[in-house]
């Protein structure tokens, strides 16, 4: 996508106009359901220096008589709540809340990005890891320090217990963004990470040039 | 007060197990994930309301505290633990029965999973014995150099003993069903393999320990299949074959009895080595107070040399085919059935006289996956699966039949059981290539390429079944 192609203006003018994410909170696990917060409320995610301090407790689980505390991830609002399953007895993976996370300035630059970036998609459903010795560079250079070429043994696709490689086959680049989290199982077509060819790198910094200097 | 049993496991074995508390009249329970919603062993349970409900969503097979906490809502008072899982782990076993709300576990007591259910403990317990067990470690290596010098002098053995091409395996120490096993056939290999095999089993299993063992070649890998109750009464229901595996030696066709006359193109005295191998697994049975259903796994080789290689402290996909080599009073037995029964207290009710052993029966383990490709696992969607109907055999599958399956990517792409059995091992191998033949499964994947399964591996290698 050359730059000529992106439209700032429409857009910056979409998440204008509706600044939020509606996060669908499920519950983890199974348990008796006790709810933390009401309509309405704002909640807090995790925060301080280390990420150490936790966010806002959302909900509680009992199990065999030990409650079980969950937090919220991201900051926003209490869109929604099924009040209805207070006291109740849940399974896991039971939507319980909406929350209306507003949208930072970062996060609006990701989202542009995912459109600009070479996605690279998961070839079926499946958990991924980056392979041994790409993790091994990220490790030692940074994940924008790491150029990839057709051919290069990228990811570990873990599928039905066994470890398959995944040789990577998209134009050379580097890895700008990654979407999965090791041992997290990702939908087939979803994309894994954003490659960027490197004649590419400087219409990304102007992207982010830009949405930092319009966006307020 | 009848017990009432969650079903913690899916698939073809929930569905057994169900069925099995059926037959003896206790209520039951399953739970299932996101991934198998479609499963039959769930679509069969979703009718009830509220508490009457029979399939409860939980977020893992392997998490405990959400399936004790759908045994305590739905007033369980058993948990079977099927296959896999929490079968072999004496820690949940320990939990389930030590709790403030105690369960029955349906398997063998924590301790004597503890005792055999790892295979590096069983290994020592079996020495001690005097039990044969094959060369290698017995206990996890962590230390690369360690495992390097482990490896060379199995290796260095092996030739001075002039076996030809010498190999050993290493295997995740964590591990089971033969998924992490990789062989070695010179030490320079060695350490690329050991650091694979770990890392798969550091991410598999949460342990990275390795076992190291010599490689046997021309063996056969037999089991005997064990019953025990609480009351300190054991009998055996003869030994089966399970030798032909796939590439990750995942078996994929087992016969009963372990060794048939008619396979052996060579000298070889099968019921001699049948009887030592059952003779050995009641010993370490005896000596562990084993008390449940439980499967003792040997290797032996071509000039009849048993190796125990471990045993399973759990009910195994394969016992239906012992059951059906087995009459009691003339009817075939129903292991799970026996073993939920006799955990639930019961006394056996017969003895080993009172067992008899006909015929030969086979089973095909019906997987979605490219025998061409090393066995790779095939996902997609199931449009249209049937099999036949004979009084000669059975099917245990999880797969429906009036509607399109999605096969979960979550777990191996295991489609059906499929059990035959005949007078001789000719006559059953001719009803399993009919059946075969008669099976019908069609689908085909996102790139809209039909469905690929192992049938046709299976009739293929239906004539090497128990030749070697």
């Amino acid at each position: 996508m050359l730059e000529q192609d992106i439209d700032f203006d429409a857009i910056l003018s979409r998440y204008r106009a509706d600044p939020f994410d509606y996060l669908a909170v499920h519950t983890s696990h199974t348990g008796r359901l006790r709810f933390k917060v009401a309509k309405g409320d704002q909640v807090e995610g995790v925060t301080g220096k280390f990420r150490h301090i936790p966010g806002t407790l959302l909900y509680e689980l009992e199990r065999e008589r030990n409650p079980k505390r969950f937090t919220s991830k991201t900051n926003g609002q209490v869109d929604m709540i099924r009040a209805d399953l207070e006291g109740n007895f849940v399974e896991a993976g039971e939507q319980i809340m909406t929350l209306k996370h507003p949208l930072t300035k970062r996060e609006i630059i990701e989202y542009i990005l995912r459109q600009v970036l070479t996605p690279y998609k998961a070839p079926e459903k499946a958990k991924y890891f980056f392979s041994m010795d790409l993790q091994a560079r990220v490790d030692k250079y940074g994940l924008r320090g790491v150029s990839l070429k057709p051919g290069d043994e990228v990811l570990t696709m873990s599928l039905m217990k066994r470890d398959t490689p995944v040789y990577y086959d998209g134009e050379p680049g580097i890895i700008h963004s990654v979407y999965f989290k090791p041992g997290v199982s990702v939908e087939q077509g979803e994309p894994l990470f954003g490659v960027c060819p490197k004649d590419r790198l400087s219409l990304i910094e102007r992207i982010i040039t830009r949405v930092k200097a319009e966006w307020d | 007060m009848k017990d009432k049993v969650l079903i913690a496991n899916r698939g073809e074995i929930a569905l057994r197990i169900m069925r099995a508390c059926q037959d003896l009249g206790l209520d039951y329970v399953v739970v299932y994930t996101a991934a198998d919603e479609h499963s039959e062993h769930v679509r069969l349970n979703l009718d009830g309301k509220g508490n009457n409900r029979r399939a409860w969503r939980v977020a893992s097979y392997t998490d405990p505290n959400d399936i004790l906490a759908v045994a305590d809502h739905t007033k369980c008072t058993a948990i079977h633990p099927g296959y896999g899982f929490f079968s072999e782990d004496f820690r949940f076993a320990r939990r389930v029965t030590t709790r403030d709300r105690p369960l029955k576990f349906i398997g063998p007591t924590w301790e004597v999973i503890k005792e055999l259910g790892d295979k590096i403990n069983t290994k020592r317990v079996a020495n001690q014995l005097g039990i044969p067990t094959i060369p290698g470690t017995d206990g996890p290596i962590y230390n690369e150099i360690d495992a390097e010098e482990i490896a060379r002098r199995l290796l260095d053995d092996q030739a001075e003993r002039k076996i030809h091409r010498p190999s050993i395996l290493v295997k995740a120490a964590a591990g089971g069903g033969g998924m992490g096993i990789e062989e070695v056939h010179e030490i320079e290999q060695f350490r690329r393999v050991y650091r694979q095999v770990q890392n798969y089993a550091k991410r598999q299993f949460g342990d990275p320990g390795v076992l190291i063992e010599q490689c046997l070649r021309d063996y056969n890998h037999l089991e005997v299949q064990l019953l025990c109750s609480r009351h300190g009464e054991r009998v055996h229901f003869g030994t089966r074959n399970c030798t032909i595996q796939s590439t990750g030696r995942q078996k994929r066709l087992e016969a009963a009895p372990g060794f048939d006359p008619t396979c052996f193109p060579y000298e070889f005295d099968g019921p001699a080595v049948l009887e030592r191998i059952v003779e050995y697994s009641l010993k370490l049975a005896s000596h562990v107070r084993y008390d449940n259903v439980g499967t003792w796994e040997w290797i032996v080789s071509r000039d009849g040399s048993p190796y125990l290689l471990e045993v399973n402290t759990r009910i195994q996909v394969e016992n239906d085919v012992s059951a059906r080599i087995s009459y009691i009073n003339g009817q075939h037995p129903n292991l799970l059935r026996e073993q939920i029964r006799l955990a639930l207290g019961d006394k056996l009710g017969y003895n080993q006289n009172d067992i008899q052993f006909r015929g030969t029966s086979i089973e095909l383990r019906i997987v979605a996956e490219d025998a061409q490709r090393g066995f790779a696992p095939w996902i997609g969607t199931i449009s249209r699966f049937s099999y036949p109907q004979h009084e000669w055999s059975a099917v245990y599958t999880h797969v429906p039949t009036d509607r399109p399956y999605v096969i979960p990517s979550d777990y191996d792409p295991n489609l059906a059981l499929a059990l035959v059995w005949g007078d001789s091992m000719a006559e059953a191998k001719e009803r399993a290539r009919l059946f075969l033949n008669e099976m019908v499964i069609e689908g085909s994947n996102a790139a809209g390429l039909p469905i690929v399964t192992n049938l046709q591996y299976l009739a293929d290698n239906m004539d090497r079944l128990l030749t070697f």
